[in-house]
C-alpha cells in the first residue's frame, strides 16, 4: 500500500450547473471514527491529493466532532474543497435550521458552504413539514439569498415514496441524495423510482451507502468492493459518497476511483441478478427497513424510541462535560 | 366513551360478548378475541387459567396463538387453561416456517397440536408475513401453502389463513395468488386508517372475497396510541371492533386488562361513522409519522425465528 496516492479520478458536473465535482466523494461520517484529530486531518489532506473535491459532512455527525475535524483538514484548502453539509430540523422550524447552518460554518472554518441539505427525509410526512409555513424549505431559501450556500438539496435513506414526495413539494432542489447499490437495484429501488426522474430534471444526484452502510454484503462475499463502487459510480449520478475512516480505506477507494471505467449495462444487470436473491428480503439495506440508521435527533423530533446501543445515543449519554450546551463544541 | 369505563375496579356487565360469522365458514366468533402472545407473559400459569376462564365466562370464543409465542409457552397455557373447555371455543394458532418448506410447517402443526392438547385446530394460520419476498418463499414449490392444503386435507385444520404487521402491499401480494386462504389477520386501529392503511387496501378485498379479517394491534401493539394520549383504550378498541372485520384480538396478561376489554366487549354496539371519522381526524397527526405504529416502521415487532430465517439482526443487536 502507498503512503500516498496522489492523481486524479474523474470529474462530473453537477447537475445542470458548470460546477465540476469528483466521481467520488468523502463521507464525512466515518471521519469521525479515525483515531483521532491528526489522522484525521492527514486523510483530509490526501483525499484532496488524490484528485478527491467533493466533501459530505452533516450538523448531527458524532455531536459535531466530524464537521470540526473535517474543518480542520480543509483549512487553508478550502478552494480547492465543493463543501457540502447537512442540517437537521427533522421537521421543526427555519430558524432552527439557520441555527445549526451558523454552527456547521463554525466547525468547518469558512464563510460559505458549496451545498447545504435537509438531512434525513426518512417518515412519510417529512415532505408535508418540510414545505409548511416557517419549515425549512424557507431556511434554504434564506440561506441561498444571504449567499452563506450556492447549492441546496435535501437526502435520506428510507423510502423512494418519501424523495418522490419531497420533489412535489415543487421546492428548486440543486441536489438529491439517495442510497445506490446492486442491492436498491432490485429492493424498495431508489434507483428505478428516483434516479431518472431527477435526471430528467437536471438535479444533481448524490449516491450514497455504496457498500450498502457497513459492507455486510462485502464481509459476507456476495459481492467485493470494487465491484460494489464500481457498480455506483456506473449509475447517472454527480458523485458516489463513501466514508473514510483511515488511510487503508481511502487508498483503497482512490484506487478505484483512479482507474475507473464504467460497466457496460450487461455488467450491471449481472451484478443486480447475483446479488438479487439477498436483497429480496431487505437483509443488507436495514437502512429502509429499521432505524438502525436514524439519528436520536431525528428519533426525538419526530416521537420514536431512542436505542441505547446506538454509538450516536452513547455519545449523547457519555458527553463528559455538562456546559449546559446540547451540543459541546472545541473552541475554536 | 363514558369515563366511569376507565376505572378500574368497575364490575364488568352482565351479558355477552356478541359474536359475527367467521366468513364464509359457517363459524361464528366473538368480536373480541383473546390473543395469545401475552398469555405467555401473564405472571403464573394460573394467572392465563383464570383469564382464559373469565374470557369463556364472558362469551369470548376466539382463542389466538402462534408456534413460537414465548417458545411454546403461550401454546402450553392455552392447552392446559382449555383442558375440558376445547369444545366451546374457535382455536386458532400460527405456523412460524418463515420461508422454509412444508416438511417443518407439519412438524409445527403436530408440536402445537400436542401443546394445545387437541387433535385439530379450528385456524391454522401462516404467521408474521413481514418480509418483501416471504410471499415468493410461501408460494414455492413445497412452501408452507402446500402445508396448509395438507393439513386441511388430513382433517388436522379446518381453516387456513396468513397474518402480518408490516405492509399493505406485502398483504396483497399474497392475496394476489390465486388461493382460497379462509382467514387474513392485520393491524386495524384509529392511526392505520390514515396510515400505510390495511383498512383501505387490504380491508376491502379481504371482504370483497368473502375472507374472515381478523383485526390485531388496536392499541398500537403495545397500548402506544394510548400512552401517548391520543386516544383512551375504550375508543381503540371500540374503533377496531366497529369495523367490518370478524374478531379483533386483543393480548392480555392480567386481569385488569381482561376486565377493561371486557367492559368494551360485552353487549357491545358498533360506532357510528361520524364517530369512527372524528376518530381517525383525532389521530391523524399524530398518525402521519409512523411513530405509533412501530411494527410498521421498526424491526420492534419482527420475531426471533423470522430474523433469523431471514439473516438479519438479533433483537438485541436491532431492537428497533
Amino acid at each position: 500500500m502507498p503512503q500516498t496516492l496522489p492523481g486524479k479520478i474523474p470529474i462530473r458536473n453537477f447537475g445542470r450547473s458548470k460546477v465540476k465535482i469528483s466521481a467520488l466523494g468523502f463521507g464525512g461520517h466515518h471521519l469521525g471514527e479515525a483515531p483521532d484529530e491528526k489522522t484525521a486531518v492527514e486523510i483530509v489532506h490526501q483525499a484532496l491529493d488524490g484528485g478527491i473535491t467533493f466533501f459530505d459532512n452533516c450538523w448531527e455527525y458524532r455531536r459535531g466532532k466530524t464537521e470540526i475535524w473535517m474543518g480542520a483538514g480543509l483549512k487553508g484548502r478550502r478552494d480547492r474543497a465543493f463543501l457540502m453539509t447537512k442540517t437537521c430540523p427533522h421537521g421543526r422550524d427555519a430558524a432552527l435550521a439557520l441555527t445549526m447552518l451558523e454552527e456547521s460554518l463554525r466547525r468547518l472554518q469558512t464563510d460559505h458552504l458549496d451545498l447545504w441539505q435537509i438531512h434525513g427525509m426518512a417518515f412519510d410526512n417529512d415532505p408535508d413539514l418540510f414545505i409548511r409555513p416557517n419549515g425549512a424549505a424557507e431556511a434554504l431559501d434564506k440561506a441561498k439569498k444571504d449567499g452563506k450556500v450556492r447549492f441546496v438539496g435535501f437526502t435520506g435513506h428510507h423510502n423512494a415514496k418519501v424523495h418522490l414526495g419531497m420533489l412535489k413539494t415543487g421546492f428548486p432542489f440543486d441536489s438529491v441524495q439517495m442510497p445506490l447499490n446492486a442491492f436498491d437495484g432490485t429492493f424498495r429501488s431508489f434507483e428505478q423510482q428516483v434516479l431518472p426522474e431527477l435526471n430528467r430534471r437536471g438535479i444533481a444526484a448524490l449516491g450514497m451507502k455504496p457498500l450498502n452502510g457497513h459492507g455486510e454484503a462485502i464481509k459476507n462475499g456476495v459481492i467485493t468492493a470494487e465491484e460494489a463502487l464500481r457498480y455506483a459510480m456506473s449509475l447517472p449520478v454527480a458523485t458516489t459518497i463513501t466514508g473514510m475512516d483511515s488511510l487503508e480505506v481511502l487508498h483503497q477507494n482512490l484506487q478505484i476511483a483512479q482507474n475507473f471505467k464504467p460497466y457496460s449495462d450487461a455488467e450491471m444487470q449481472g451484478l443486480r441478478d447475483r446479488c438479487q436473491q439477498d436483497a429480496a428480503d431487505g437483509r443488507y439495506e436495514l437502512y429502509k427497513l429499521s432505524l438502525k440508521f436514524d439519528n436520536p435527533e431525528a428519533r426525538l423530533a419526530h416521537g420514536f424510541p431512542l436505542d441505547t446501543e446506538q454509538s450516536e445515543v452513547q455519545d449523547m449519554l457519555g458527553s463528559q462535560q455538562n456546559t449546559g450546551h446540547p451540543f459541546p463544541e472545541k473552541k475554536l | 366513551m363514558a369515563q366511569a369505563q376507565n376505572s378500574p375496579g368497575q364490575k364488568v356487565p352482565a351479558g355477552q360478548v356478541p359474536q359475527k360469522p367467521l366468513g364464509r365458514t359457517g363459524l361464528n366468533v366473538s368480536a373480541m378475541g383473546l390473543g395469545g402472545y401475552h398469555l405467555g407473559s401473564a405472571e403464573t400459569d394460573q394467572v392465563a387459567d383464570e383469564i382464559v376462564a373469565k374470557a369463556i365466562d364472558h362469551g369470548v370464543n376466539f382463542f389466538d396463538n402462534a408456534w413460537e409465542y414465548h417458545d411454546g409457552l403461550s401454546e402450553e397455557r392455552l392447552g392446559k387453561a382449555l383442558k375440558g373447555k376445547r369444545a366451546q371455543v374457535v382455536l386458532m394458532t400460527k405456523v412460524c416456517t418463515h420461508g422454509r418448506g412444508k416438511k417443518i410447517a407439519m412438524r409445527m402443526l403436530e408440536e402445537s397440536l400436542r401443546r394445545l392438547q387437541t387433535d385439530h385446530l379450528d385456524i391454522w394460520q401462516i404467521h408474521e408475513v413481514v418480509y418483501d419476498n416471504d410471499p415468493d418463499l410461501i408460494f414455492a414449490p413445497d412452501g408452507a401453502a402446500e402445508a396448509l392444503l395438507a393439513a386441511k386435507q388430513q382433517g388436522k385444520v379446518r381453516f387456513i389463513g396468513f397474518t402480518g404487521h408490516k405492509d399493505p402491499e406485502i398483504h396483497l401480494k399474497m392475496l394476489s395468488h390465486d388461493f382460497a386462504f379462509d382467514t387474513v389477520q392485520m393491524p386495524l386501529n384509529c392511526c392505520d386508517a390514515t396510515f400505510r392503511s390495511f383498512e383501505t387496501q387490504v380491508l376491502p378485498e379481504v371482504n370483497r372475497r368473502g375472507m374472515a379479517a381478523l383485526g390485531m394491534k388496536s392499541l398500537g401493539g403495545s397500548g402506544e396510541l394510548v400512552h401517548c394520549g391520543a386516544i383512551t383504550a375504550e375508543q381503540g378498541l371500540s374503533y377496531a371492533m366497529s369495523l367490518p372485520v370478524a374478531t379483533t384480538i386483543s393480548g392480555v396478561d392480567t386481569m385488569e386488562v381482561l376486565d377493561q376489554n371486557l367492559r368494551v366487549a360485552v353487549n357491545f354496539q358498533p360506532l357510528d361513522g361520524g364517530t369512527m371519522a372524528r376518530l381517525r381526524d383525532q389521530c391523524r397527526l399524530a398518525a402521519a409519522d409512523g411513530h405509533l405504529e412501530l411494527f410498521k416502521m421498526t424491526t420492534k415487532y419482527d420475531g426471533k425465528v423470522g430474523r433469523e430465517q431471514h439473516h438479519f439482526p438479533t433483537v438485541e443487536k436491532l431492537p428497533l
